[in-house]
C-alpha cells in the first residue's frame, strides 16, 4: 500500500510539474507580455522595459521559470493586475467557498443519484425507468446557466421563496448563516451531476444483476432487497467512485457558471471576473489550482476504490 | 421404495416466453416464440442418494436445477410439482421460498470465482448463509460456525481464511467455500450444478471426494448436474439422462454404462473420449534424412511482470521438438504454462531467453519479412471459437483473411479456396455469407480450423480446441482434425487439459506443471506407464466413464 501510494504520489508530482511548465509558457505567450497587460496599451516602450526589468521579465526563459517555480513553492502565485492583492490570498479566500458549493451539490447529487440508479436498474425497461431516463437526460442536456436561470425565475420570482443572490459573506460561517441563499446554487450544480451519476449507477447495477454471485445470494435465501442494497450495491459503487475523482475538474467548471449566475463569491466567480478584465495571474493561478485538484482528485479516487474493492486493494499491496 | 424422496420432481415443464406477453400455460402448443426448456421431467432423489443429471448444453438440466429453488427468471412458465420434504416449491410465495433456499435446498455453482461476491470476505459470506436462516445467531457465533464449516470442507487454517476475499483463494479453495456455504444450514437436498467443471482434474477429484464424504456424513440427497460422464461414473448412484428438455433414460450408474437403452445415451457414451492404449491410428510418415523438425524449443524461458515489480516465470527452461507431420500433445493443469508455450512457439510472446526454431529457421530474432514468411507457414486454433472469430466479419471473410493478408491468389481463387476449405471441414459452402453468431459452437470451431488450414500450414498450434464443446460435438471435431491431419500432414502442438483427448490425437505427449516440463515421451508410455509422480497423479485424477473401473482408480488414487 505504501509502495502504491509513493508511486502514485510520484506520478502526481510529475503531472503537476508539467502543468507548471504549461502554465508558465501560457503566461509568456500573453500578447505583448505581462507588461502590456498591466500597464495598458498606452504605455511607453521605456515604461515597459523598466517594468520588465523590475520583474525580471528580461531574463532568459529558464531563469524566469526558476523564479516562477520557486515563487510557487513559497505559495507566491504573483499579484493580481486589477485587484491589488496577491493571487494566492485571493484564491485562498475563495477556495473554501467553492469547495462548500461543489461539495454540497455533489453530495446532494449522489444522495439522489445512487438510489435512483439502483431503482432504475431493477426496473429496467419499465415505464418508470423510461420516464426517469427522459427527465434525467433533459437535466443533463440543459446548459447549467439556463437551468440556473429557470431556477431563479421559478423559485425567486414566480414563487418568491428563495433569494436570487448567493450570500456575499466573507467567511464560511457567514455563508451558512444565510443558508437559504445557498439552496439554488447547490440545486443548479446538483441536477446535471445527478444525470451522470445515476446513469453510471444504473448500468453498474444492470451489469451486476447478471453476475453469478447474485444468483448465489438468492440461492442462500437472501431477500431481493438484501441482494440489491448489500451485494450489488457494494460492487456497483466502484465505478461511481472512480468517476467522482475525475469529476472534480468538471465540478469546478460547473461552479464557474453557477457562481457567476448567482454571484457566489467563489473561485468560479473570481475566474470569471478575471477573464473579463484580462487578469492573467489570477487566470493562470486558478488553472494551476484546478490542475492540482484534478490530480489530487484522481489520487483520492484510486485510494477510495481500494477501500471499496478488495481486488484493487490486493493488486496494490 | 422404503424411504420417501427428499426431492421429488414430478412432470416438470418449464417454458420461456419470448418478451413481454410470456405466453399463458406451458402446455399450450402455440409454438412460435415459446421455448420449451424442460418438458415433463420426473426425478426422485432419496436421502443419502446421489443422482446425476447428464446432458449436453441446451438439454434443460440446469433449468431443472434452478427451478427447484425457484431461481428461474420471471419470464419462465413452470408447471408440475417439485416436492422438497413434502412441500411443493412451485406453489410457495417469495417469503416462504426464501426460507427454503439455503436451508432445505442448497446449491453449489459452476464457476466459484464469479459465484462468490468479490466484495465480501469468505467468512462474511458463509456467516451470511447461517444468519439468514438461524435468527438468534450472533455475528460472533456465525463466524465461529463459519470457521468450523470451512474446516469441515477441508480448508486448513480456516480461522485465517475467514478474513480473505475470494480472489485471494485458489479455484479449489473457492469451490470448498461454496460448498461450506451450501451445507451451512445442513440442507436436506444439495444441488451441485457443474460444480467441478471449471476445476483442474486433480482438484475436481478432491471436490468429488468431499461431496461423497458429506453425503455419508449428513445423509443429504444430492443432485449432481454435469456433462462429464467421468464425473457421473465417479460419484453417482443413479443417472438421469436428459436431451432437449426430456428425460430419455433413468438407470443405476452400473446399468447405464453397461447397458444403455436409449439411443441418445448410447451415442453420448460412444462420443466420450476414453483413455486406452494403442488408439491412435498409426500414420507412419518416414522422416526424410536431415529434415529439420517443425518446431524446436530450446531452453525456453518466458517471464511476466508480476506483483510488486517481481517477475513471474510462466515457462521455465522448456525444451521440446515436434517432427514434421507429428502431433505432440501438451497437457497440464491451469497455470502450468502450456498455453504460453504455444503462443511463444509462433512468436506471439517474446521469450526471456532460449530459442524457438520454426521449420528449421530461428524465430527468435526474426524480423519483418522473415517473421511474416515464417508465420505464414504455421497457424493457430483457439479454444473459444465464439471470441476468436471477428463477429463483424462473415464466415467467408474470416477464412479468407489469412490469404488476403498474405496476398495469396486473386478474389476468384480465394472464393474457390474458401468453398473448398468449408467442404473439407464438412460444412456447406453456403455458410460463407453467414456471421459467426448465427452458427453453433461446433460449426464455429470448424471455421476456426478451416481458417487455420487456409494457407496449407506445416505447423498448427491447437490451444484447447475442443474444450468449449459438448462431447458429441467434440468427438466430431476431433475426428475431423485427425482426418485433416492425415490428409494434409501438418505437424501439430495440441494443447489440452484433457488426457483422454490427448490419448486420441497425439503421437507423443509432454506434461507440464508450474512452468516446467515434467515428462515427455511416446503417448502410450506417458499415459499408461508414467515415470513421474506428477504425471501419475494427473492420470489417476482424470475420471474414466466406467463406474467399476473408476471405483478401482479412486481406491488407487487415494493410496497414491
Amino acid at each position: 500500500m505504501i509502495r502504491f501510494l509513493a508511486k502514485r504520489f510520484g506520478q502526481a508530482l510529475v503531472v503537476i510539474a508539467l502543468v507548471t511548465v504549461i502554465v508558465f509558457l501560457l503566461l509568456h505567450s500573453v500578447p505583448g507580455g505581462p507588461a502590456r497587460g498591466i500597464l495598458g496599451p498606452q504605455a511607453t516602450t521605456e515604461a515597459i522595459a523598466a517594468f520588465n526589468h523590475e520583474h525580471g521579465f528580461d531574463r532568459s526563459l529558464p531563469e524566469q521559470y526558476w523564479m516562477y517555480v520557486s515563487g510557487l513553492l513559497r505559495g507566491d502565485l504573483g499579484e493580481s493586475y486589477t485587484l491589488n492583492q496577491s493571487v494566492s490570498s485571493l484564491i485562498g479566500q475563495r477556495i473554501p467557498k467553492t469547495l462548500v458549493l461543489t461539495g454540497l451539490s455533489t453530495l446532494l447529487a449522489l444522495l439522489i443519484a445512487i438510489p435512483l440508479g439502483v431503482w432504475q436498474g431493477r426496473r429496467r425497461k419499465g415505464l418508470a425507468d423510461y420516464a426517469i431516463t427522459t427527465l434525467v437526460f433533459i437535466g443533463y442536456a440543459t446548459p447549467v446557466f439556463f437551468l440556473a436561470l429557470i431556477l431563479v425565475i421559478v423559485f425567486a420570482e414566480k414563487i418568491p421563496i428563495l433569494p436570487v443572490q448567493a450570500p456575499q459573506a466573507e467567511t464560511l460561517a457567514g455563508l451558512f448563516a444565510d443558508s437559504r441563499g445557498l439552496i439554488l446554487p447547490i440545486l443548479a450544480g446538483a441536477i446535471a451531476s445527478v444525470a451522470v451519476f445515476s446513469r453510471y449507477m444504473r448500468s453498474a447495477v444492470l451489469d451486476n444483476l447478471a453476475e453469478d454471485y447474485v444468483r448465489t445470494a438468492r440461492a442462500k435465501g437472501a431477500s431481493e432487497r438484501r441482494v440489491v442494497w448489500l451485494h450489488i450495491m457494494r460492487n456497483s459503487l466502484t465505478p461511481i467512485i472512480a468517476m467522482l475523482g475525475y469529476q472534480l475538474p468538471v465540478l469546478f467548471s460547473g461552479a464557474l457558471i453557477t457562481e457567476s449566475v448567482f454571484n457566489y463569491p467563489g473561485m468560479g466567480l473570481l475566474f470569471w471576473n478575471a477573464a473579463q478584465t484580462s487578469d492573467f495571474p489570477i487566470l493562470l493561478g486558478s488553472v494551476l489550482v484546478i490542475a492540482v485538484a484534478t490530480v489530487v482528485g484522481s489520487l483520492i479516487a484510486d485510494i477510495l476504490q481500494a477501500f471499496v474493492d478488495p481486488r484493487v486493494r490486493g493488486a496494490i499491496t | 421404495m422404503t424411504e420417501s424422496p427428499a426431492l421429488a420432481i414430478r412432470d416438470l415443464r418449464v417454458s420461456f416466453g419470448n418478451g413481454g406477453n410470456g405466453g399463458n400455460g406451458a402446455n399450450g402448443g402455440d409454438g412460435g416464440d415459446i421455448v420449451r426448456a424442460v418438458d415433463g421431467v420426473t426425478i426422485d432423489v432419496r436421502p443419502g442418494e446421489i443422482v446425476a443429471v447428464v446432458g449436453e448444453s441446451g438439454s434443460g438440466k440446469s433449468v431443472t436445477s434452478m427451478s427447484t429453488l425457484g431461481l428461474l427468471p420471471r419470464t419462465a412458465e413452470v408447471s408440475g410439482s417439485i416436492q422438497v420434504g413434502g412441500v411443493d416449491v412451485t406453489t410457495l410465495d417469495a417469503g416462504r421460498l426464501r426460507a427454503i433456499r439455503g436451508a432445505e435446498v442448497a446449491m453449489v455453482f459452476q464457476e466459484p470465482m464469479t459465484a462468490l461476491n468479490p466484495a465480501f470476505t469468505v467468512g462474511w459470506q458463509v456467516a451470511e448463509a447461517l444468519r439468514l436462516h438461524i435468527e438468534d445467531m450472533s455475528k460472533k457465533q456465525a463466524y465461529d460456525r463459519a470457521a468450523e464449516l470451512l474446516a469441515m470442507v477441508g480448508i486448513r487454517d480456516a480461522r485465517r481464511r475467514l478474513d480473505q476475499f475470494p480472489h485471494e483463494l485458489s479455484g479449489g479453495l473457492r469451490q470448498r467455500v461454496m460448498i461450506a456455504m451450501a451445507i451451512a444450514c445442513e440442507p436436506k437436498v444439495l444441488i451441485a450444478d457443474e460444480a467441478t467443471t471449471a476445476l483442474d482434474v486433480t482438484v475436481q477429484a478432491e471436490i468429488l471426494d468431499l461431496l461423497r464424504d458429506l453425503r455419508t456424513r449428513f445423509g443429504m440427497a444430492m443432485l449432481v448436474i454435469t456433462h462429464n460422464m467421468g464425473v457421473v461414473a465417479d460419484i453417482a448412484d443413479r443417472v438421469v439422462v436428459m436431451y432437449q428438455g426430456k428425460v430419455v433414460e433413468q438407470a443405476t450408474v452400473e446399468d447405464l454404462f453397461a447397458r444403455p437403452r436409449a439411443d441418445y445415451t448410447k451415442k453420448l457414451l460412444t462420443s466420450v473420449p476414453r483413455l486406452a492404449p494403442g488408439q491412435r491410428r498409426a500414420r507412419t510418415r518416414a522422416r526424410e534424412q536431415g529434415e529439420a523438425p517443425a518446431l524446436a524449443l530450446d531452453n525456453l524461458v518466458v517471464e511476466f511482470r508480476g506483483k510488486g515489480g517481481g517477475t513471474n516465470r510462466a515457462v521455465d527452461e522448456v525444451s521440446l521438438t515436434i517432427g514434421r507431420g507429428e502431433v505432440l500433445g501438451l497437457v497440464g493443469e491451469s497455470g502450468s504454462g502450456k498455453s504460453t508455450v504455444g503462443r511463444t512457439a509462433i512468436g506471439l510472446i517474446k521469450p526471456a531467453s532460449g530459442a524457438v526454431r520454426l521449420l528449421g529457421e530461428p524465430l527468435t530474432g526474426a524480423k519483418g519479412r522473415d517473421l511474416r514468411r515464417l508465420r505464414r507457414r504455421c497457424s493457430i486454433v483457439f479454444q473459444d471459437p465464439a471470441s476468436s472469430l471477428d463477429p463483424r466479419m462473415t464466415v467467408g471473410d474470416c477464412i479468407a483473411e489469412p490469404m488476403v493478408i498474405n496476398k495469396v491468389g486473386d478474389r476468384g481463387d480465394r472464393d474457390d479456396r474458401v468453398a473448398a476449405l468449408l467442404r473439407s471441414v464438412k460444412l456447406d459452402p453456403a455458410v460463407r455469407s453467414r456471421y459467426p453468431h448465427e452458427l453453433s459452437g461446433g460449426q464455429r470451431q470448424r471455421i476456426g480450423i478451416a481458417r487455420a488450414i487456409a494457407l496449407d500450414p506445416e505447423l498448427i498450434i491447437a490451444d484447447e480446441p475442443t474444450s468449449a464443446l459438448d462431447v458429441s460435438v467434440q468427438a466430431a471435431v476431433l475426428d475431423l482434425f485427425l482426418e485433416l491431419q492425415d490428409r494434409l500432414g501438418f505437424a501439430c502442438l495440441f494443447i489440452t487439459h484433457d488426457l483422454a483427448v490427448v490419448g486420441l490425437v497425439a503421437d507423443r505427449v509432454a506434461v507440464m506443471n508450474s512452468g516446467r516440463l515434467v515428462e515427455e515421451g511416446p503417448r502410450d508410455q506417458v499415459l499408461f506407464d508414467p515415470r513421474q509422480d506428477y504425471t501419475r497423479r494427473l492420470v489417476a485424477a482424470a475420471p474414466v466413464p466406467d463406474p467399476a473401473a473408476q471405483r478401482e482408480r479412486r481406491a488407487q488414487r487415494l493410496s497414491l
